[in-house]
Parts: C-alpha cells; structure tokens; sequence
C-alpha cells in the first residue's frame, strides 16, 4: 500500500475488503476523532468510546461515501452525529460541566501564580485556561472554532458539515474568537493589549 | 530555562498575540493567530491499543454480516426450493383446491358486493338531489352580491387592522 494514497482512495480500498486501508484510515483520524469529541464530553474515556462507535459506523456506511466529497468532511459529520445523539440521550449535568469550568480557571490561577515547572509540566497552563474559556462560549461556537482551529478543516467544509452556509461559518469564527478573547482578558491574560 | 518554562512562555507569547491582533479587530490576522495559537495545544492521544480495537470491531462487524447475508441466502434458497418441491408434488390437490376455494368466495362475495355497491350508489345520489336543491335555493344574485360584499368588508377590516397594529409595532421599536 502506498504511503501516499489519499483518504478517498483508502476508504474505496477499505470498502473492498482491504483490512490494511481501514487501519490507515484509523491511523490517521484517531487522533483527531478523540480530540474533537473530547472538546464536547470533556471524559476522555467516554470520547474514545463514541470515536470507536465513530469509525465502526464510518465502516458500516463506507458505501455512501462519496468520493467527490473530502473524507474529512464526511468523517466528521458522522462523528458530530454520534457525539450530538450521545449528549442528547445523556445530558451531562449542568453542574458538573461547571465544576469543570471552575476547575480549570483555578488550576490555571495556580499554575500561573506558582509557576512551578512540575505543575506546569503536569498539565499545560495555555491548554486549561484555553479549555476553560471553550467550556464558556456557545455550543455551535465551540463547534466551529473546534473545526476550524483544532482540527484545521477550512470554512466551506465546516459549512459542510454543519449544513450551513459558509457566511454563518464566518460570522460564528469571528463571534467566537470575540467571546473567547473577552473571557481570556476577563482572566487577567490581555496584559499587553 | 528548563524546556517548560521555555514553552510555557511561548503559549503566553501566542495568547497575546492573537488577543492583540483580536484587539485591532484585524480580522484574518486575528483567524491565522487563533489557529497558531491552537497548534500549541496539547493533543488528547487515544490509548495505543486504539486503532487495533477499531480494526477489530469493524472487521467482528464484518465476519457477523458476512453470515447473516449467508444464512439469509441459505434460508431463501431452502425457502424456494422447498415451494417449488411442495408446488411440483401436490399441485394437482393444490389446484383444485385453489379452484374451488376460489368459486366458493366469489360465488359469495360477488353479490354481496353488487347489493352493497347498488345501496351506496343509490345514497350518494339522493346526496347530490339534495345539495343541488340547496344550492338552487341560496344562489340568487342578491345573494352572491351580499355574501362578495360581507367577504370584501371582512377584508378591508383585516388590512386596516394590520395596518394598525404594524404602526404600534413600528413605534415601540421607535422607543
């Protein structure tokens, strides 16, 4: 199999039977896959787990590929789907979600005040505050900024995916990176600006 | 500096970049800093046995399919082969029987049918004799003149009161 080939040759190759072709695929999107559920369940557990079920209905579904589409695109739409229907039947407590929030300001509040390098090491400073104030913004901002930043997708494939136009992709980016910046400064993190 | 430090100045270097360029509401400076800013981002990486699972699951999937389209093929084709045994063996019974239960229903369902068919019929006319009759009465041309006339008032009535209640709206957003 040849290093090159690209994501729509791999899932034609994996529809064939090719067991090699479907591993590559999942080699590829593993990561991306757990991370991007990650930012919505914030359980790494239960995000490798609706990634599982992700790549098992991907495999179920390679049929309807279609190939002029970007696998990515696709991939991530199923994914979406499966993270949306989880939180929709498993509503995670409102409680519990803050609790993280809480927790996340406070650990950054004391790494940046202690500056410690084993704390610091333990858990990156930039990656709790920055969780934190994803945690804060709306869902379908957290979605778009999610695509777009995380997982490097342009805005006519998030259009794609979400099923929106891509002038809404805009607006929502530029909204979010306001909201998010506005709770980053609220934090005390604007020092120069 | 140990590495942490050094990077850990770095992710402040790159938040307040993008919070300045955010600032000066520049926007696809601001877009191409947010996604810089990202990349310093530490990944969730799944557990190592991650892809081999999903192999795995996708390739159970596939084996259990595979049997069930087999055994599914295997029950039709002992399905077909067992009418066409059963068909080949006792179709001499078989028609007669078809036959006769066929003369017995229809011998009894046929006239049943028509009397019911006839009753229906015969009410559905009476009906239309009767909508006809009312019909005649109420449409004189006085009448269709006041009931246009009702209708048209109704109308202007319902666009003056749009109207107005369009204004109340257009003034409370006005204060």
């Amino acid at each position: 199999m040849s290093v090159a080939q690209s994501d729509a040759e791999l899932a034609k190759d994996a529809l064939g039977g090719s067991e090699a072709a479907y591993r590559e695929l999942v080699t590829r999107y593993a990561t991306p896959a757990v991370n991007f559920i990650h930012r919505f369940t914030r359980d790494r557990a239960l995000a490798e787990d609706l990634a599982q079920e992700g790549f098992l209905r991907v495999y179920q579904r390679l049929k309807t590929y279609d190939a002029e589409r970007k696998f990515s695109s696709w991939f991530f739409q199923v994914l979406r789907n499966i993270t949306i229907d989880y939180l929709r039947v498993n509503r995670l407590p409102t409680s519990s979600l803050d609790a993280l929030e809480e927790e996340g300001h406070r650990a950054a509040v004391i790494d940046r005040e202690s500056a410690s390098p084993e704390q610091a090491a333990e858990q990156s400073e930039l990656a709790v505050v920055m969780s934190a104030a994803l945690a804060k913004i709306r869902p379908e901002y957290r979605e778009v900024v999610v695509l777009r930043y995380q997982e490097g997708l342009t805005q006519p494939e998030i259009a794609e995916i979400l099923g929106m136009p891509s002038g809404t992709v805009k607006t929502y980016l530029h909204r979010a990176r306001k909201e998010l910046a506005e709770i980053l400064s609220e934090s005390g993190w604007n020092t120069n600006v | 500096m140990s590495r942490t430090i050094r990077d850990r100045n770095m992710d402040r270097k790159q938040l307040e970049q993008w919070l300045a360029e955010e600032a000066s509401g520049r926007d696809e400076a601001a877009d191409a800093a947010c996604a810089h800013l990202f990349t310093a981002l530490p990944k969730v990486d799944p557990n190592p046995a991650f892809v081999e699972q999903a192999v795995t699951a996708a390739l159970r999937w596939r084996t259990r399919r595979r049997r069930l389209v087999a055994c599914a093929w295997a029950a039709t084709i002992l399905l077909v082969a067992v009418g066409v045994a059963l068909v080949f063996l006792g179709a001499p019974r078989i028609a007669t029987s078809v036959i006769k239960g066929f003369a017995f229903v229809s011998g009894r369902a046929v006239p049943w049918l028509l009397a019911y068919t006839t009753v229906a019929m015969s009410w559905w006319l009476t009906l239309g004799h009767v909508g006809g009759v009312i019909a005649s009465a109420l449409i004189t041309p006085g009448r269709v003149v006041a009931v246009v006339g009702v209708e048209l008032f109704g109308l202007l009535a319902f666009y003056a009161l749009q109207r107005i209640a369009g204004a109340e709206r257009l003034g409370d957003a006005q204060v």
